[in-house]
């Protein structure tokens, strides 16, 4: 072995020391970005306050034994090695029977002192909302790979973003067409897996206005990455309001006014976008349908921010390359390729932009 | 004062069967002895190992920046599952199999296992599954995708082709071979212990052995079944896992983690072991709280199997069997904590020094301790609903996974390489081994903590921009780059040591347990003569404390050594066309496998026949 290797040998640690470092100021960088989906910075809603909790009193625990193990880790590592030359034998102590009960009682009683309080959110979370004041009921279906969203009370069936209000307790039940997957907006509430033949309830009450972020969190398939989710927290009154939102949506769609979006709905119903997709006013009379196979229901579809499940922002050109090519945006997607030419898909997308 | 060398002084023992030493083909296809057999088992591990690696580059670097296209859907989703796959069942758990075989029966002064030629079959078996398993690659040109956890339904006829099939058919065949070596080696550790050894002598790592084997037997079972019933559901068309004719998806969950769980300790307990047997050498002390250490490994092994459901908090049991499950996870903190301490007990007042494998075995500490700490967050229910399923998991897993078990086991081969071939590996590249891929490991996923607190999901071949998780993933990507280089490196040392390296000797590291008594490489027999044992070192009182060494008797012994056989690999073999044939059943391009069934079974029934007669 070459000198230069063994002079290397012994200066890694001092390198190790410094490659140590350098990936602290790395982790500093990216503290810099903003993390919208961070659910113990910033919960905004009860459920996701309980999780942060935890979270914080957790951090706070394992942050003393971790110092405290490694101090006497690294006291041991400086304090007892051989010195050169000394070939005495060190004490042969077989271990202190006191010690091994001091430190067995004391994880005891700290297991004991988390346990009580982890059962108690955790019930505090699995707790039945009281069913005398205002809830937001949603039926919640996970299909390969989208989210159907039914408002059965209000008549509304959409996909993807889902709308509720700032204050007003929310109850998910949650199921699945085809695998299991998972309904996770961090900020809001933990996750809960959407199974097929089971419904599980979700509950929580937002606390903060705004767009909030997740996607589906169980492998369910090639497109698994692609299944977002959207929630929009409305304020109690004003023109953005939750009442507003719902008595919009509740409207069947708006008729085309240019004629590139006439063009389109004739593409629509006679290319077979229609085989899967409703459209309240065009597809059929009723309010609120829910999707008769596999698509999602565009009544409004023109006001969400994305489409085929946050992949795309919602713009005439990407609902353009999503239609003429579904697999190539979303690997396995179940969306048929029709086959449209360039014109046939920008017409589809100016139809579709229409219908806010 | 005594030492090794008078071993040296004891007669030959007599053959009754002369068991030759040939490392030809044929002896390594036929052989019975547990030293070829750990080789196998470990140079097999090693080629996973790096397999299951490549597997992870490839798809971190799909991770590196957002929305980028190298590998995606399902491609992406096979290289995750066969990581994963690989590295649990073709890496971790043969390399433990390799050290197992080669190491229990020498510290317990044994000359086999119980039953070598089950030994050999558990090995072919071993091997026939990690075939099958990535054959899918071959006949599909695709990988499994399912994850490793290959939930139900996704993994059903109607969600997933093919590929699927090899899956099961070659974890089947990995089920069977660990079962058989739980029974073969509770066997051997309970009844071949040489005189004197009471079970408070045992060496830690062979208790640690001994528990796992007690996991493996009673925890492949209930995977074993949940895997016939998945072969069921795709041959026969049956309906376990599919819920539109009453089955249950959860039904599965429950199949897998049942095996799941223990299975973690499976991997985990031997590396805690081998830092056990190494922490003494090198402190020149005995283990603090010897019997502690050993009696917290056996809580954890028993604790293993009441536990399972922490990996179903999100699923919908709901809060009483959440409760119990986050009470029986949160117990499993105190025997860990327990052996976290005693080694740093054995590190105080001792005189250390710090070769290669007494680096790895007490980086083990700090880093198994993080990965533990992040562990505990996981038994709160509240807290797991949110980490469950993301990167924040991920970095816990691979804290103990890589961090614990595989550091551990390097430990392991720096330490007990001399013993297998002989020659020393070389320190100077061991160090720096060591430093680039500890480096490399908290580069690598020290950073998806902070991915899961910023709410990345695990298993998603691709992420937005705007995320806020671009910095994360491209340090965890060049921390592979570390880890992948270091265990070339590794890999380098292993294979030049074997011929440049220095002359080992018996007892090269001053140690305490029997395995260094006898030569390096030891002969096939083991031991010249049956060692009786006076204490739990019986080594070290043998050179240190006069009174207590270990008697050398005038008289040779006369032994029997079994013979080699063919039998085991025939039965693995038919055993492997049934599993074949079943994947196969209704035909691959028109031509029908099931005939492939007949077949094995009629060879399974003549090659048992052939092995129960034959003469040993």
């Amino acid at each position: 072995m070459s000198n230069a290797l063994r002079t290397l040998s012994k200066r890694l640690p001092s390198l190790a020391s410094t490659a140590m470092l350098l990936l602290l100021a790395g982790l500093a960088t990216a503290c810099d970005e903003a993390h919208p989906r961070d659910a113990y910075a910033h919960p905004a809603a009860d459920a996701s306050e309980i999780s942060a909790w935890f979270y914080n009193m957790y951090m706070v625990l394992d942050t003393i034994i971790f110092v405290g193990v490694l101090a006497a880790f690294f006291i041991a590592l400086i304090k007892y090695r051989k010195k050169p030359g000394d070939n005495t034998l060190p004490e042969q102590s077989f271990g202190d029977p006191r010690l091994e009960i001091a430190w067995t009682i004391v994880p005891t009683l700290v297991v004991l002192g988390i346990t009580v309080p982890t059962l108690g959110g955790l019930f505090e979370l699995a707790k039945r909302p009281d069913q005398n004041q205002k809830i937001i009921d949603i039926e919640v279906t996970g299909k390969q790979w989208w989210w159907e969203l039914d408002y059965k009370k209000e008549h509304i069936n959409t996909g993807n973003e889902m709308h509720v209000e700032v204050g007003t307790q929310v109850m998910l039940h949650l199921t699945s067409a085809d695998v299991i997957h998972a309904w996770w907006v961090p900020r809001l509430s933990g996750k809960r897996d959407a199974t097929p033949g089971r419904s599980y309830p979700l509950n929580f009450r937002p606390k903060e206005v705004g767009s909030f972020d997740g996607q589906c969190a169980e492998l369910c398939g090639a497109s698994h990455a692609l299944m977002g989710i959207r929630i929009i927290v409305h304020p109690k009154d004003g023109p953005d309001s939750y009442e507003n939102w719902v008595k919009h949506t509740q409207e069947i769609a708006a008729k085309p006014t240019t004629p590139a979006a006439e063009a389109g709905q004739k593409v629509f119903m006679g290319k077979g976008c229609v085989a899967c997709h409703s459209i309240s006013g065009v597809s059929e009379l009723a309010v609120g349908a829910r999707s008769r196979t596999s698509g999602p229901n565009l009544t409004h579809v023109g006001s969400r921010d994305y489409i085929a499940a946050h992949t795309l922002k919602n713009t005439p050109e990407n609902i353009a390359t999503w239609v003429k090519n579904p697999q190539a945006v979303k690997p396995g997607a179940l969306m048929t390729n029709l086959g449209l030419t360039d014109q046939e898909a920008k017409d589809v997308a100016a139809f579709l932009t229409s219908l806010k | 004062m005594a030492s090794i060398a008078d071993f040296a002084a004891a007669q030959k023992p007599i053959y009754h069967q002369e068991r030759p030493s040939k490392t030809g083909l044929m002896d390594w296809l036929t052989t019975v002895d547990h030293k070829k057999i750990g080789i196998l088992y470990g140079g097999a591990g090693l080629f996973w190992l790096l397999i299951g690696g490549l597997e992870a580059l490839l798809f971190r670097i799909q991770l590196a920046k957002p929305d980028q296209h190298i590998f995606i859907g399902d491609t992406y989703n096979g290289l995750v599952t066969m990581h994963a796959t690989t590295m649990v069942f073709l890496a971790v758990m043969p390399m433990i199999a390799g050290f197992s075989n080669y190491f229990v029966p020498l510290m317990i002064g044994a000359r086999d296992v119980a039953f070598p030629r089950m030994n050999a079959f558990s090995w072919w078996t071993f091997f026939a599954g990690s075939l099958t398993i990535n054959a899918s690659l071959l006949f599909c040109g695709a990988f499994p995708a399912a994850g490793w956890t290959g939930y139900a339904p996704l993994t059903t006829k109607e969600f997933s082709g093919m590929p699927i099939d090899f899956w099961w058919a070659g974890l089947t065949l990995l089920a069977v071979s660990s079962m058989v070596a739980g029974v073969n080696f509770v066997v051997t550790i309970l009844n071949l212990r040489a005189p004197g050894m009471t079970l408070m002598r045992v060496p830690v790592l062979t208790w640690m052995m001994l528990v796992i084997q007690f996991l493996l037997a009673f925890s492949f079972p209930p995977v074993a079944v949940g895997l016939i019933l998945l072969a069921f559901d795709r041959t026969f068309g049956t309906v376990f896992y599919s819920t539109g004719m009453g089955g249950d998806p959860h039904l599965w969950q429950h199949l897998f983690w049942l095996f799941g769980h223990p299975e973690v300790y499976v991997l985990i307990l031997p590396s805690m072991g081998i830092v056990s047997e190494i922490l003494p050498v090198f402190t020149r002390r005995p283990l603090f709280g010897h019997h502690a250490v050993i009696f917290s490994g056996v809580f954890i092994g028993f604790v293993g199997f009441g536990v399972w459901g922490h990996h179903m908090f999100t699923a919908g049991m709901g809060p009483i069997a959440d409760a119990a499950f986050a009470s029986t996870t949160a117990i499993v903190a105190i025997p860990t904590g327990v052996k976290i301490f005693n080694w740093i007990g054995t590190m105080y007042n001792s005189k250390m020094t710090f070769p290669t494998a007494m680096l790895f075995a007490i980086s083990f500490i700090p880093m198994f301790t993080l990965g533990g700490l992040s562990g505990m967050m996981h038994a709160s229910p509240p807290l797991d609903l949110q980490q469950h399923d993301t990167y924040f998991v991920v970095a816990h897993f691979h804290y103990v996974l890589v961090g614990g078990a595989l550091q551990g086991l390097f430990a392991g081969f720096y330490f007990y390489m001399p013993k297998i071939s002989g020659k020393m590996l070389n320190e100077t590249l061991g160090k720096i081994h060591f430093w680039v891929f500890l480096i490399g490991f908290n580069v690598t996923f020290f950073p998806m903590h902070m991915l899961g607190n910023h709410g990345m999901p695990r298993r998603i071949y691709t992420y937005p921009a705007d995320a806020g998780w671009n910095t994360e993933n491209l340090l965890a990507t060049g921390g592979v780059f570390l880890m992948a280089g270091a265990t070339l490196l590794f890999v380098y040392n292993l294979i030049t040591s074997l011929k440049n390296g220095k002359d080992a000797g018996s007892d090269p590291w001053d140690a305490n347990t029997l395995e260094w008594m006898t030569s390096s490489p030891p002969p096939v027999h083991n031991f010249d003569f049956t060692p009786v044992v006076l204490s739990e070192r019986p080594l070290w009182d043998h050179k240190y404390t006069p009174g207590m060494e270990i008697p050398v008797p005038e008289q040779a012994e006369e032994i029997h050594m079994p013979s080699p056989s063919w039998k085991p690999m025939w039965v693995s073999a038919s055993a492997g066309l049934i599993i074949v044939g079943l994947l196969t059943f209704s035909g691959i391009a028109g031509i029908p496998g099931w005939p492939l069934c007949i077949v094995g079974a009629l060879g399974v029934i003549f090659s048992v026949y052939a092995w129960v007669t034959e003469p040993v």
